[in-house]
């Protein structure tokens, strides 16, 4: 689609010249990203045998990769929901750059925590690990992780408040930002709040949850680094570190999903129908999303039982009706609309095609006999490496094409298209490498493998190359977005439509 | 006026030996009903305090955040569990605590007019957490964390942390779900 084209059907909304600090977020958390699948393929070459790692930077490794990924992942997602949220509610950007300050003095808290004082926990930082590593690592290294995350979700609160309290002030309550009284009938149907409204009250309502529940349990770590006098109940703190971290790792995607809403209307001239499905869609996502953490405990035999069934029961029901009606609704969307494919338009569906096929080893594993035997297998990577890598990461890079067109006049090229087929074979691969491992009962998070186990890890290792190569590509075209924009002005949209 | 004057009369009733070894014998009493009402002094004075001396409160607490900062820091010190200790021990950490609190008052009216919404909001939502790890503290400790008081006492205390943290809660849901349409904050 050209550019012409692509000026007739923007909104007026997004005539914002004000985008450099999205592009800030972005571009930090999409380089943290590559960073990370740095990470991972050397940790995938230890694994194979071929990369001689001790395995203490292994498990520095494993501890910054997932951190760094979920954190970058988070802070990208975030950038693309404040950039299109702020069309219907009034956002403010003092909050949204204290958020970025935030991230980057926790990232730092984080790096030196774990590569100067060798903490590595692995972002679980399950009680009393922390406290208890046999000497790996020091008191110093764990606060500093610990703190860190502490100043993280502090910057993340604060957004999310601002969310809530924009999306209260134009529709009332959160509630009926979610769409409630159009369900119950009080409203019609064609005044329900736009889908991006809706996500975001969803992601607003968990994420606030997750980060108290995660603020609980930090400082309770934190006091029993300084002093292991101070125990606590395991079970409880198990249940809160994932209360904290499977939430706010689910809400990226729901995050994400935004850029699916905002960009295929505006590429088929469609409007995103939202309708009585869809709107109980999210509020069964946003009640389920609350609850079904309990699915990382099935293998907890100490766990209440109507927890653990619960778990396996609403997992079922969380994600699939709004993975349904989003994908259902991108079909219904694209199909016969004429849509001229591009890069953003193509990682948007890609994205959707992630979303579905990830979706499908969680739901295996979140079903209790199957989970005994494979969640301490490869095959819980496996499935979140399809879900996020395929999914909600896609998303951001969408995203990244998207305001890249839209704000500047630069054009991607061959290169991105290679990239694009590159980093779908590519993430494809370790997805299935660690499906297969996990099939072959390959454990996970161990440093050292069999000769067994070690071909499917070379195999994703070097898949993992070439995935960082086309993430390389895709942050590389953003760059080239900032750099060009530098150059041109920030008012590209004004004078492209003068 | 009136405010003051039932401040200053709250203020000494607390201070009353009788009442104040009372109210300091029971665990729960002395942290969520004694330490609450002095900062509840200050907060019934702020009024006269903040009027009187608005410009020194201008200079420095313009928008409320050094204020709050200074509360958060005045209220976690009285929330550790050593520091109760100690003010039943030693003499003038009592009357640290008799001033100190009060001050917190004063501090806590001024900013919280000035916060505005997104503050208030943060406040809230950090005391929320801040309890509920006290509660955890407080019930789930297996080690008597007082000197002055039995593991009893410290678990009652946790209970009662955490009947706040649940009203706290509930209120917050409450408040996020019901219609704000017609006002034009949170």
């Amino acid at each position: 689609m050209g550019c012409l084209e692509m000026t007739t059907i923007v909104d007026k909304g997004e005539l914002k010249s004000r985008n450099s600090m999205i592009a800030t977020y972005l571009v930090i958390g999409g380089a943290v990203i590559a960073v990370m699948m740095i990470f991972g393929v050397l940790m995938l070459l230890a694994q194979g045998g071929v990369l001689d790692l001790s395995p203490a930077a292994f498990y520095q490794f494993l501890t910054i990769h997932g951190t760094g990924m979920i954190g970058a992942a988070a802070l990208a997602a975030v950038g693309l929901m404040w950039y299109f949220l702020r069309d219907y509610v009034e956002l403010s950007k003092k909050v949204f750059t204290w958020n970025l300050i935030l991230f980057l003095i926790a990232l730092v808290m984080i790096i030196v925590g774990v590569f100067s004082f060798e903490y590595a926990s692995a972002w679980t930082f399950l009680y009393p690990l922390p406290a208890l590593s046999a000497g790996a690592w020091g008191i110093i290294g764990a606060l500093l992780y610990l703190g860190g995350m502490l100043v993280l979700g502090t910057g993340f609160l604060l957004l999310y408040i601002d969310t809530g309290r924009a999306i209260i002030r134009k529709y009332g309550s959160l509630g009926k930002g979610l769409g409630w009284d159009v369900i119950s009938g009080k409203k019609d149907v064609k005044d329900a709040p736009p889908a991006t409204v809706i996500a975001s009250t969803m992601v607003t309502i968990v994420n606030t949850t997750a980060i108290v529940a995660g603020a609980v349990v930090l400082i309770m770590n934190v006091i029993n680094v300084i002093n292991p006098a101070f125990t606590f109940d395991p079970l409880l703190a198990k249940n809160l570190t994932y209360a904290f971290g499977h939430i706010f790792a689910n809400a990226i995607i729901y995050m994400g999903v935004i850029v699916v809403y905002e960009i295929l209307p505006r590429y088929t001239n469609r409007k995103w129908a939202v309708n009585k499905s869809f709107l109980i869609a999210w509020t069964m996502s946003t009640a389920f999303t609350l609850v079904i953490y309990t699915h990382h405990m099935l293998m907890d035999s100490v766990m209440p039982k109507w927890m653990l069934i619960m778990g396996q029961a609403l997992s079922y029901a969380n994600g699939i009706p709004v993975l349904v009606v989003t994908a259902y609704g991108a079909l219904m969307i694209v199909y016969k609309s004429g849509i001229k494919w591009d890069m953003a338009s193509g990682l948007a569906f890609l994205s959707m095609f992630g979303w579905s096929v990830g979706v499908v080893p969680a739901i295996v594993d979140a079903t209790i006999v199957v989970n005994h035997v494979m969640h301490n297998t490869k095959w819980v990577p496996g499935h979140f490496h399809m879900y996020m890598g395929l999914g909600a990461v896609v998303m951001l890079f969408a995203f990244m094409y998207y305001l890249a067109k839209v704000d500047s006049n630069l054009k991607p090229n061959g290169l991105d298209k290679l990239a694009f087929v590159c980093y779908t074979l590519a993430m494809i691969s370790i997805s299935a490498q660690f499906l297969v491992s996990g099939a072959i009962s390959t454990p996970r998070r161990w440093a050292t493998h069999f000769p067994e186990w070690m071909g499917p890890a070379l195999f994703g290792a070097i898949a993992g190359v070439f995935l960082v190569i086309a993430t390389s590509i895709f942050i590389t075209h953003f760059i080239r977005y900032i750099i060009v924009r530098n150059k041109t002005g920030s008012d590209f949209y004004e004078r492209k439509l003068a | 006026m009136k405010k003051t004057g039932f401040a200053f009369v709250l203020y000494i009733l607390m201070i009353i030996s009788p009442i104040r070894n009372f109210i300091e014998s029971i665990m729960i009493a002395h942290m969520l009903i004694q330490l609450p009402l002095l900062i509840f002094v200050g907060w019934l004075i702020g009024h006269f305090i903040v009027e009187k001396f608005h410009s020194l409160f201008n200079s420095w607490n313009i928008n409320g955040v050094p204020g709050m900062i200074i509360v958060v820091f005045i209220t976690m010190y009285w929330m550790i569990p050593r520091t109760l200790d100690e003010a039943l021990t030693i003499g003038f950490m009592e009357v640290f605590k008799f001033t100190s609190l009060p001050v917190a008052g004063v501090i806590l009216f001024d900013s919280w007019r000035r916060i505005g919404d997104l503050g208030k909001s943060f406040i809230f939502l950090n005391y929320l957490s801040m309890f509920g790890l006290m509660a955890w503290l407080y019930i789930d400790s297996p080690i008597q964390i007082c000197n002055n008081y039995l593991t009893g006492q410290q678990r009652i205390l946790g209970w009662g942390f955490l009947i706040i943290t649940l009203a706290m809660a509930l209120y917050t849901i409450q408040s996020v779900f019901t219609d704000h349409s017609e006002e034009n904050v949170l």
